[in-house]
């Protein structure tokens, strides 16, 4: 080891708090990118292999029934590199227990060589391809397939046509479509007890369901430099005679939306916060560095003295930098392979795909330790730029001490000149330090309003289940049919034991059109005396289902650029039946944070429908005590095709929570690392430069907790300035992120609790505290008569 | 004459260890301190003299020995006692003045001043030390003398019972120096401040009541001065 580099393992060694303090910066960078990138190349790898080994489509097109022959006819179309046709259709499961459940049946072809969305088998088999026995078989996705303790050769039954029939599992399979397995987008989380995908022989599921020598729903995927738009035009044109209902490209396919949105959000949290961490660890490099070097400049002009270059000099502090940034690095990936193998076990509960999702990320980690290297080298250069030009006789001498003076506050505001003399220290001695002082403040704003984000989190999920199942709903269960209704069966569960009250509602997929422009959504109709839901506007004032007239979702509203007052067309796009069209005007807009749905009086439905007094499900209102035997009677209706209890959405919604807390957790700690690092450094920077003040002071009697107060000031500024204006920064920040992350599917609302700023103002107070006390701890150890020796 | 004795020193040694060497500063030193007296305690440079202020000063401990405030043992190394002695009994002179550079000169004396229940008026101290119209002066805007006169007024605000006064002329020149001096005895005389002075310098032992002279870490003498001169007539 040469000597110079001896020199800067020795001074490491003799202020290690300060080193570890920078590190513990670069190393929460770090940790944050190496698991969030990990994450976000693992995810994104696993599922661009999935969607191409497996030939997800890029266009799903919904009819109401087709001939197969319809299959060659959409494959001679230009710019169609392959197409499958097959069924799709949701059917009711009655479980072993008698509970309801949907299965999304679909169809199947074998072998699936040429075939779109493969399937993986992960247990069992696939179908036999010629089936002996009369029950068909069954694989199902894995996550209804475990959530319901269901192995081979189980039964399964459904109900078709008011008749139950019979399926055997003999597997469970994953496919790039229902990666993330939710029945729709106005669900908040999947529920893999209430529903599952269920792929039948495509021969079998024709059988079973009716529709011999017919499909319902093709997949198609574009030849390489397809024109798209005029593609999709010419297949619609094939399509229209058989009832085209909805189409959408693979952005829209609701799994793949959810994994895009999760991509989109771990690639921001990935690339943002990493990056504002590494520029916070250059500005305390520069800062440790500027003051060492000042420190040193007597040194420095001895070295120069003796011969040493000005770059060999500089590259001597540059070591400094470069060891703190490969430390930092060292540690950051140690604790970030864990951190992402974390993240890729969650997505490993929530996605279906294959593989563990788990593997080192080469990539980020060559990365975040260049741009560490870079940082570090640029911000040892800036702070070491000014000592080639020292002449070694001037930097013998050391630099002359800091002229006292009032500080530019005292000479602005009068009135301080009445504070304590202990205030006017620290105040002068903050102005004195003016980098120093703006960075920690700034770094301990940020870290604050980090604290702020972490706990948001927390209650932004809380409020959504609130408004949800608390305060926007009062009502105990929710059941839905498998076809239209007449409003008069729900007389018959209206008088079962235990139901208090029955409001109806009917649900229409549509596509609304306005000037050429279109949106999917779907319409919710309730009759206007509704009592069980309230709906609210963007301003958040509850609003009532108007007799005529659409209350549109505030999103679709915002697509469409439509006006309230103004004329919209709608097109029913329910899979049986006929297509109906109608106009009717926007009354309103309605603010809905999860999925689509847009709100509508139910007789004007039943117009649009051209029907009369039909309901598609009910809301219900139960006795407590009597929501068990409720469920079992109406489970006795075959009609019914699914039942949500609302207490066990809320369970399902308190288990989302428990996982938020270890993210709330992690990035708290971040935040409090990041606090207490900078706070520490400042202090110890500032215990050293006053070291002989402070030994002064305790000969003419101040006590240790005394002096520890005075420095302590400096700190509760920090803190001060930190809470008011990291609170807000907090707030701003979660905004920028929401509007970051914003989907179709969700919108968050950037609520933050009362509790969220007490506890982000308890995090700052607590690394205050962390690092004052670390930082001044040796002050009774100071040797007074060694301090006071040396001269000014 | 029987003199009260406000400070007393017994056996008092003061060894340093510096890796495998010991060093022993202040071998078995016994001393009596006056109240009211001037005390100069003279010797060259490493003969134990700043040790032997910093042990009665309370800011540093002995080896073994006593030391006794008005019978109360300071050398117990009870930090309580140890501030509790210096913020209330004792004041500090230093050669290199140690003012704090961010305060004022008023504010440098408020800041010793705060320390005690009865203080003595700042502005009073300040004319005292003909420094008031200095007082807004930051050190760094002041002349060496002016900041010793600063750091006098400093620990003369407390109103000490004694006072340590380590080369105080040390970094001044000839005349400075010597109003320095000028003060300190005025500060005896007016106010019977007991005032320990070290110093190498010979000539500046003719101003002290006594003068206790050092050697590789004893006091090999301490002679009476019948009658001390006024400052102004000392030269060197």
């Amino acid at each position: 080891m040469g000597i110079l580099s001896k020199k800067i393992v020795r001074y490491i060694l003799r202020n290690l708090g300060q080193f570890f303090a920078a590190v513990t910066v670069v190393m929460c960078g770090i940790v944050i990118y190496v698991a969030m990138s990990s994450s976000y190349s693992n995810l994104k790898q696993a599922k661009d292999d999935f969607y191409s080994k497996n030939n997800f489509a890029d266009y799903y097109f919904h009819c109401v029934k087709a001939p197969d022959s319809v299959v060659g006819q959409i494959a001679n179309v230009p710019g169609v590199r392959s197409v499958t046709g097959r069924i799709q259709k949701d059917l009711s499961i009655i479980k072993k227990n008698e509970e309801r459940a949907t299965a999304r049946i679909i169809s199947y072809i074998i072998p699936d060589d040429n075939e779109l969305n493969k399937i993986n088998i992960i247990d069992g088999r696939l179908f036999a391809e010629k089936i002996g026995g009369s029950i068909p078989e069954v694989v199902l996705d894995p996550r209804y397939y475990t959530a319901n303790h269901l192995k081979f050769g189980d039964e399964v039954s459904v109900i078709i046509d008011a008749k139950e029939k019979y399926l055997i599992v003999v597997g469970a399979a994953i496919g790039p479509e229902f990666i993330y397995a939710m029945e729709n987008s106005s669900d908040i989380l999947p529920d893999p007890e209430k529903f599952g995908i269920f792929i039948l022989e495509k021969r079998q599921a024709q059988q079973l369901l009716n529709m011999t020598g017919e499909i319902n729903q093709l997949l198609v995927q574009y030849e390489a430099g397809a024109e798209q738009n005029i593609t999709i035009e010419a297949i619609k044109e094939v399509l229209r005679p058989y009832g085209l209902l909805a189409s959408f490209p693979r952005s829209d396919q609701l799994s793949n939306a959810v994994i895009d949105g999760e991509l989109k959000e771990l690639s921001s949290v990935a690339t943002v916060l990493p990056l504002i961490f590494l520029v916070i660890a250059a500005a305390v490099q520069f800062i440790i560095l500027r003051r060492m070097i000042n420190n040193q400049r007597s040194q420095i002009g001895l070295m120069r003295g003796l011969g040493y270059h000005g770059y060999e000099i500089i590259i001597h502090y540059i070591y400094y930098a470069l060891t703190i940034a490969f430390t930092g690095v060292a540690v950051g990936v140690v604790l970030g392979i864990p951190s992402s193998n974390y993240f890729s076990k969650i997505y490993n509960t929530y996605f279906n795909l294959p593989g563990n999702l788990q593997g080192l990320a080469i990539r980020p980690i060559i990365l975040g330790l260049s741009l560490c290297l870079l940082i570090s080298l640029l911000s040892a250069l800036t702070a070491a730029r000014g000592i080639a030009g020292i002449l070694p006789s001037s930097s013998m001498r050391p630099e002359p001490p800091k002229a006292g003076d009032k500080s530019w506050l005292e000479r602005h505001i009068k009135s301080l000149d009445k504070i304590s003399v202990g205030w006017k220290m620290t105040i002068r001695n903050m102005f004195r330090n003016k980098v120093r002082t703006l960075i920690t403040q700034l770094v301990v704003i940020f870290a604050v309003g980090l604290l702020v984000c972490s706990f948001f989190l927390n209650d932004a999920a809380d409020f959504m289940m609130r408004k949800t199942f608390y305060e926007s709903q009062n009502y105990d269960m929710t059941i839905r049919f498998d076809t239209m209704q007449p409003e008069r069966e729900l007389l018959n569960i209206g008088r079962i034991d235990g139901v208090q009250n029955v409001e109806a509602f009917m649900e229409i997929p549509v596509r609304i059109y306005y000037q050429g422009r279109y949106e999917d959504d779907v319409l919710i109709a309730y009759d206007t005396n509704l009592s069980m839901k309230k709906l609210e506007n963007t301003k958040g004032e509850q609003i009532r289902i108007p007799a005529e007239g659409i209350l549109l979702n505030q999103r679709t509203k915002d697509k469409l650029g439509v006006a309230v007052g103004e004329t919209v067309e709608v097109e029913t796009l329910l899979s049986y039946g006929q297509t109906n069209w109608s106009k009717t005007f926007i009354f309103g807009s309605v603010n809905q944070m999860i999925g689509a749905g847009s709100y509508i009086d139910l007789r004007q439905a039943n117009q649009i429908m051209k029907e009369q007094d039909l309901v598609s499900g009910a809301m219900l209102k139960v006795d407590e005590d009597k929501i068990s035997h409720v469920e079992t009677e109406i489970n006795k209706m075959l009609e019914v095709s699914s039942i949500l209890q609302q207490r066990k959405e809320v369970a399902n919604w308190e288990q989302l929570l428990q996982t938020l807390d270890i993210s709330t957790g992690i990035i708290s700690l971040f935040g409090i690392l990041l606090g207490l690092a900078i706070v520490y450094n400042s202090s110890v920077m500032n215990m050293s430069d006053r070291r002989r003040e402070i030994g002064y002071m305790r000969a003419i009697g101040f006590s240790v907790n005394e002096i520890s107060r005075l420095l302590f000031r400096e700190n509760i500024i920090y803190l001060i300035f930190g809470t008011i204006l990291g609170l807000p920064f907090g707030r701003q920040l979660v905004a920028a992120y929401m509007k970051s992350v914003e989907n179709d599917l969700y919108t968050l609302p950037v609520i933050i609790y009362p509790r969220t700023y007490v506890l982000a103002t308890v995090g700052g107070i607590i690394f205050v505290l962390i690092a004052h006390y670390l930082s001044t701890k040796d002050i009774r150890k100071m040797d007074l008569v060694e301090v006071l020796k040396i001269p000014e | 004459m029987e003199h009260k004795v406000i400070l007393k020193l017994e056996r008092v040694t003061k060894i340093y260890e510096m890796g495998e060497v010991k060093v022993e500063a202040l071998k078995e030193t016994s001393l009596d301190v006056y109240a009211g007296e001037i005390l100069v305690i003279l010797g060259p440079s490493g003969s134990g003299k700043s040790t032997l202020l910093n042990i009665m000063g309370g800011m540093d401990l002995p080896t073994s020995g006593n030391v006794f405030f008005e019978n109360q043992d300071i050398s117990s190394g009870s930090e309580t006692v140890l501030t509790h002695y210096r913020r209330n009994d004792a004041g500090f002179v230093f050669q290199f003045y140690n003012l704090i550079t961010d305060l004022t000169a008023r504010e440098n004396i408020e800041l010793a001043a705060n320390l005690v229940a009865k203080p003595l008026p700042i502005d009073e101290v300040l004319k005292e030390m003909a420094m008031y119209e200095r007082k807004e002066h930051f050190p760094s805007q002041m002349s060496g003398g002016e900041q010793q006169r600063i750091s006098i007024a400093r620990a003369v605000v407390k109103n000490p019972r004694i006072m340590f006064c380590d080369e105080p002329t040390g970094a001044l020149d000839y005349q400075t120096g010597k109003l320095i001096l000028e003060l300190l005895k005025k500060i005896n005389k007016e106010r019977g401040c007991t005032i320990v002075l070290i110093t190498h310098n010979a000539a500046i032992g003719g101003m002290g009541d006594r003068v206790a002279r050092m050697r590789s870490g004893e006091i090999v003498e301490i002679t009476e001065n019948a009658s001390p001169l006024s400052p102004d007539k000392i030269e060197w």
